[in-house]
């Protein structure tokens, strides 16, 4: 299988990539150390008051992984608006006049 | 990819995407996330045809959120476009997988609705993966893989004259 990525394909999924695992991961290990109420949630009593919160806004940890899809969007435009790589290799064979 | 001579289950479970189980199990993945859209959009549109106002209702109440104030602003102002396209587009993006035509397409769309759900739902109490974020990954598998190959109408309509005369359109296909 011939590899046709690109400098930019290695970013956009690198980036994309580290976006998902920060949100998801590296933000939920934070939450389980920091102790209750381990998940994005705030823990109530039985009476309905806050016991305990979590310690990272969840609006940060869904806007990051929000952040890693709109990169995918980007770049999936970006190889929308720029030659294939078959395109290129199809130009590279035209014979010339 | 080489075969692995020694590993005697590498023929049917290695994830090599013209492998028999693989494209048996993209093809299914693909119809079963598309029957729960389809049966969620189909649902309104039997229920409350094309003015499903919860629609609207449901994004003006989207505050606090990620997206700022964007889903507060299109419940306000494009009512008058979610309310027939929460039922329409559910149903068909959800017939779309299912015939497994204009996969990918179907699938950004499917993205799109699975992270407004996502963070509108905002049911993070047993962290932020849960089931609304479970479908948005599968629709992104669906559209990375390009499942409409497997046992749909993109494999036929990717042989098509128009296709191989302009093969971006397999971004919106497979």
């Amino acid at each position: 299988m011939t590899d046709t990525t690109t400098i930019v394909d290695r970013i956009a999924l690198g980036l994309s990539g580290a976006l998902f695992v920060l949100g998801i991961v590296v933000m939920g290990v934070l939450e389980l150390l920091a102790g209750k109420p381990y998940s994005p949630a705030p823990l109530t009593n039985d009476a309905g008051d806050v016991i305990a919160t979590p310690l990272i806004d969840p609006t940060l940890r869904t806007g990051i992984v929000i952040a890693a899809l709109l990169v995918l969007a980007v770049w999936g435009a970006y190889k929308l608006v720029t030659p294939m790589a078959t395109d290129a290799a199809d130009r590279a064979e035209m014979a010339a006049d | 990819m080489a075969t692995n001579t020694a590993n005697p289950l590498a023929t049917n479970f290695e994830v090599e995407l013209d492998g028999p189980l693989t494209s048996y199990w993209l093809a299914l993945l693909r119809v079963i996330t598309g029957w729960w859209f389809f049966h969620a959009g189909v649902t309104k549109l039997i229920e409350d045809g094309l003015a499903y106002s919860y629609g609207p209702m449901y994004m003006q109440e989207m505050t606090g959120t990620a997206l700022g104030p964007i889903p507060v602003w299109m419940g306000n102002n494009l009512a008058w476009l979610i309310a027939p396209g929460v039922p329409l587009f559910e149903t068909l993006i959800g017939l779309a997988l299912m015939a497994g035509l204009l996969t990918r397409l179907a699938s950004i769309g499917g993205v799109i609705f699975m992270t407004l759900f996502w963070i509108g739902n905002a049911g993070f109490g047993h962290g932020l993966v849960n089931s609304d974020l479970m479908g948005l990954l599968l629709f992104m598998t669906v559209l990375v893989l390009g499942a409409g190959r497997y046992y749909g109408l993109d494999a036929i309509v990717e042989q098509t004259k128009l296709v191989k005369r302009h093969p971006k359109l397999r971004y919106i296909l497979g």
